[in-house]
């Protein structure tokens, strides 16, 4: 079915960018992932696969070369090459750690106004948040916003022709539970950085503070003043002002005072 | 507890958390103290002036470096041919005589 | 102080976008609003403090109705971004109701398409 081994190590060479991670899933040491899936995960690559094999040797084009599986143009050290784990698991449901005692440290809402890009990051977030050890409860659909305006079709008169707009902001709820609140943070700055266009954030964080918190904060007075310091040199009257007279003199001044034959 | 043992209380709270203490319910107006300023938001309701043609055009010129504006060499020629055919911009009137004979001329 | 409004006027025009003179002069109101905001909520504290000596309050009374017009909020009115029309403007997209169609119907504000049900 192949031409010659050089044709072939072209196009594995050409081929080797995009369809990678997708068509590896049908690895043959890997036999775990169901055929089916396979066509149904990788849309563009089928009819790629499925290529004229008598096309014309001097034709540069990707997508007229004949491609092999993955697997085999592995040979034999594909008979026992793998994955790595990590990569593997994106084929899979994402895994969740278990919380211990339930106790909301974070709640993160995401919104947008489309379902593919919300349900993906909120998958993503919740990956992120199982490899940063946290767990969390699961993405909880709320309520769709649904706003609508109706608005005269025309810019002049016309009253009775009207058109109607809507928007419709779809929002989902991730809840991290009983999280170190370092690793909650760095969670939620991962997210920033790796922010999906069209999906808004709004993180609602809770901090846990031990009974004793007068104590703790009569501890960290000295560390307080040190920064606040600072800022509280800068109060005060100026040395060189022009007006002589205090605070105080200024309030027993005629405007200020209550006249006294009231 | 007495009243007074309550607005004792009251008191030393008010002066713990910086609150006003008005046992008489005064008109003490500080519900325009507790009102956020609105003007920032206010201010920034049109579009404020972002990078034009022209400000890159006065960053080139001083380092010896020419740009082409299209649309404002077409204006000038517009303006040029029109001041040829005598349809240009009338001269600006500086005085209320020139003005008034400018009005006469009808 | 005087009262002319064209102390409020910038010496550059700081807008982009559609200008017109309706718009500017908007503008310029929000502008002298946010400045003087402080002294006007000073003032209307001391109006509104009874505790306060009667004369004061009668003073503040004075001096807040005899700031410029222009430093007042009720001067202000939301316009059209877009065209400058100051009726039917939607706050949540600052347009007018003819220039949010033409806008949703070109796609140009996300998440709105038109509705049906």
């Amino acid at each position: 079915m192949f031409p010659s081994t050089t044709r072939s190590l072209i196009g594995a060479s050409k081929r080797l960018w995009a369809p990678i991670p997708i068509r590896s899933l049908s690895t043959s040491s890997q036999s775990s992932a169901p055929s089916s899936e396979k066509a149904a995960t990788t849309p563009q690559a089928k009819p790629e696969t499925t290529a004229t094999p008598v096309a014309p040797p001097t034709a540069e084009q990707p997508s007229e070369l004949p491609v092999k599986e993955w697997s085999d143009r592995l040979g034999a050290f594909g008979e026992h090459a793998r994955l790595p784990r990590s990569v593997q698991a994106l084929y899979l449901r994402p895994l969740r750690r278990k919380a211990e005692h339930g106790l909301p440290v974070c709640d993160l809402q995401l919104r947008s106004y489309s379902v593919q890009n919300l349900e993906f990051f909120a998958d993503f977030a919740i990956r992120a948040a199982y490899y940063l050890n946290l767990p969390v409860s699961g993405p909880v659909p709320l309520p769709r916003i649904t706003e609508r305006w109706t608005v005269t079709r025309s810019n002049f008169v016309h009253k009775k022709s009207k058109e109607n707009f809507e928007r419709i902001t779809l929002r989902r709820l991730i809840q991290i539970k009983d999280g170190n609140p370092q690793a909650v943070e760095a969670w939620l700055a991962f997210l920033r950085k790796h922010a999906f266009y069209g999906v808004g954030m709004k993180a609602n964080v809770w901090e846990n503070e031990s009974l004793d918190a007068g104590k703790a904060l009569d501890a960290s007075l000295p560390e307080v003043q040190k920064t606040v310091g600072p800022h509280l040199a800068r109060f005060g009257q100026r040395q060189d002002s022009s007006v002589k007279e205090t605070i105080f003199d200024s309030l027993d001044s005629e405007r200020f005072a209550e006249p006294k034959n009231l | 507890m007495s009243q007074s043992r309550i607005l004792d209380l009251v008191k030393t709270q008010c002066r713990i958390f910086s609150l006003n203490f008005n046992p008489q319910r005064l008109r003490l107006g500080n519900k325009i103290l507790r009102q956020r300023l609105r003007g920032p938001t206010l201010a920034a309701w049109y579009p404020k002036k972002t990078v034009s043609f022209r400000d890159l055009q006065n960053t080139y010129k001083p380092l010896g470096l020419t740009t082409f504006d299209e649309a404002e060499d077409d204006r000038e020629e517009a303006i040029q041919i029109a001041k040829l055919r005598g349809k240009g911009r009338p001269k600006k009137k500086r005085t209320a005589a020139e003005s008034r004979s400018a009005k006469k001329k009808k | 102080m005087s009262k002319v409004a064209s102390m409020f006027h910038p010496k550059r025009l700081d807008l982009s976008g559609f200008v017109n003179t309706r718009l500017i002069r908007d503008h310029n109101k929000r502008n002298a609003f946010a400045q003087m905001e402080p002294e006007r909520q000073a003032l209307r504290y001391i109006i509104r403090n009874t505790s306060l000596p009667q004369r004061t309050r009668a003073q503040a009374q004075l001096q807040l109705s005899q700031m410029h017009c222009y430093t007042r909020p009720t001067q202000i009115k939301n316009r059209c971004v877009a065209s400058g029309t100051a009726r039917s403007v939607f706050r949540n997209f600052r347009l007018n109701r003819f220039q949010f169609r033409m806008q949703a119907l070109a796609g140009e504000l996300p998440g709105v398409k038109k509705a049906s049900w």
